[in-house]
């Protein structure tokens, strides 16, 4: 089982520290340098947890838990208008990100209104190719009562927010329509409230992977597939890693390239479900090693 | 401005006196609207709102924004230029070129000037009732697509809704100006 967290420190020694996690059989997901300092997503095994921060108080760093970190979450609002971005919208993606989560937004074509709000087969198809989803509905109680229903049978984890303080199951009231960003310290809370609604739902999907685990990490995946096909220039988050897959963003021909990748004595073929996504790029479902057998 | 919000429960009411104050201070409206009043029934999903307009400033002429020089004006408030150009080139051809950011170079006579620092470039009147539907149609739920406005003096009312509106949602509107216009009136007085 791995861990995923952020490293922000200056530059001294740090590349002794990305030599640890190689060597600890770890990985980076994300990597940022800006002048002297510095930003990593690191993802180790959680029991070589006391070794990476050993070292990162040796070189003078700082180590953040990321817990929405491996989870890519769309935020789902009404529609696309001014009425709802790019507050709250934005506000809620910005801090869904700095939980370490990969956030996408989708406006429902039908999503306005109270009577006439609809939720089309292909959207709900797209938003269950996601980890999580966070819908955003509005102010009113009679509103949200009603839009409740859009997201009822949505086979993936998922957060409704909204204005008034309601009794309502994956419910998280005080974010609601609003023009000004969410910067206030109560704002700031109720956001962690809603991210901490996110992270128990997400905790529910892990466990589940974990009694019936994956022929390989989803982690392990991505650093072939990076070998393989080298991110290109500028191009930032072409293989984004997901709870029980990927979502890998392929130019055309490149599919047979992914599907041939060995990992140890068997093909990516034979231990992923592959499909295009409705949304973007192509989704690796990984089978359980239950199905598989042993890979190594 | 004054903002008055009715109908919902007491965190709706908040959130859209919060709303109606923000949008009106981002159009630029804030200080030509008197008051806003809205009511919102989301359970019958009807929302009525009531702008009351305020004083409007007065046309902004040539001599408003630029200071006179020889064969050419230097700009003193920058917003109002591209509509002084656009004027301008329509008015004198190539006769006016854009010598800078701030200057504008113009082969005109002595009188023709005199003239030409008479003439407005722009009214805030021209435009005033598109930017209050403007900012009504950004405060009211994006659902409410069908819209009844009645003409009422100086006050702008407009009742939306996703359902077709009634006749009964039409006269308990106007009842509710009605009431508004007096007490404002009588609070005035």
């Amino acid at each position: 089982m791995y861990k995923i967290m952020m490293f922000s420190g200056g530059v001294y020694k740090f590349n002794e520290l990305k030599e640890l996690i190689q060597d600890i059989g770890g990985f980076i997901l994300q990597e940022m340098v800006m002048q002297t300092e510095t930003m990593l997503h690191l993802a180790f095994p959680a029991e070589e947890e006391g070794v990476i921060k050993g070292k990162v108080k040796e070189i003078g760093g700082k180590l953040v838990d990321l817990p929405l970190a491996g989870a890519e979450i769309i935020i789902v609002a009404p529609s696309l208008g001014r009425h709802h971005a790019v507050d709250p919208m934005c506000d809620i993606a910005e801090f869904l990100r700095r939980k370490g989560a990969i956030t996408n937004m989708m406006g429902l074509a039908r999503g306005v209104g109270k009577r006439i709000a609809q939720i089309q087969v292909k959207e709900r198809k797209i938003i269950e190719e996601f980890d999580a989803a966070v819908f955003i509905f509005g102010n009113f109680r009679e509103c949200i009562e009603e839009k409740v229903k859009l997201c009822e049978g949505l086979e993936v984890p998922y957060i409704i927010v909204g204005g008034p303080e309601m009794e309502i199951p994956h419910y998280v009231g005080g974010i609601g329509r609003r023009t000004e960003r969410m910067k206030r310290k109560h704002e700031i809370e109720k956001l962690e409230e809603m991210a901490e609604g996110l992270r128990v739902e997400l905790d529910v999907k892990r466990r589940e992977i974990e009694e019936d685990p994956l022929a390989t990490s989803p982690l392990f995946i991505k650093e072939l597939i990076d070998m393989t096909i080298p991110p290109k220039a500028g191009e930032e988050l072409s293989t984004i890693v997901h709870l029980d897959g990927l979502r890998v963003k392929l130019e055309p021909g490149e599919e047979e390239k992914v599907r041939e990748i060995e990992i140890g004595k068997r093909k990516l073929a034979d231990i992923c479900e592959m499909k295009r996504s409705l949304y973007e790029g192509y989704l690796l479902k990984i089978l359980p090693e239950a199905v598989t057998g042993s890979v190594f | 401005m004054e903002v008055r919000v009715e109908g919902g429960d007491e965190f709706a009411n908040a959130s859209y006196t919060r709303i109606c104050q923000n949008i009106f201070r981002d159009i630029g409206l804030h200080s030509n609207v008197d008051n806003v009043y809205l009511y919102c029934n989301p359970g019958e999903h009807v929302f009525i709102i009531s702008v009351k307009i305020g004083r409007v400033p007065s046309p902004i002429t040539v001599n408003d924004m630029t200071i006179r020089g020889d064969k050419r004006l230097k700009v003193t408030n920058e917003k109002y230029v591209p509509r002084l150009l656009a004027l301008l080139w329509d008015k004198y051809g190539e006769r006016v070129k854009q010598l800078s950011r701030l200057e504008i170079g113009i082969d005109l006579s002595t009188e023709e000037m005199q003239e030409l620092m008479k003439v407005t470039v722009y009214d805030p009147r021209e435009d005033l009732n598109t930017r209050i539907l403007d900012a009504v149609d950004r405060i009211l739920p994006e659902g409410a697509r069908v819209r009844y406005t009645f003409p009422s003096t100086g006050r702008i009312t407009v009742i939306a809704s996703e359902n077709p509106i009634t006749d009964e949602w039409k006269r308990r509107g106007e009842e509710m100006v009605q009431r508004i216009s007096e007490s404002v009136s009588e609070g005035g007085a």
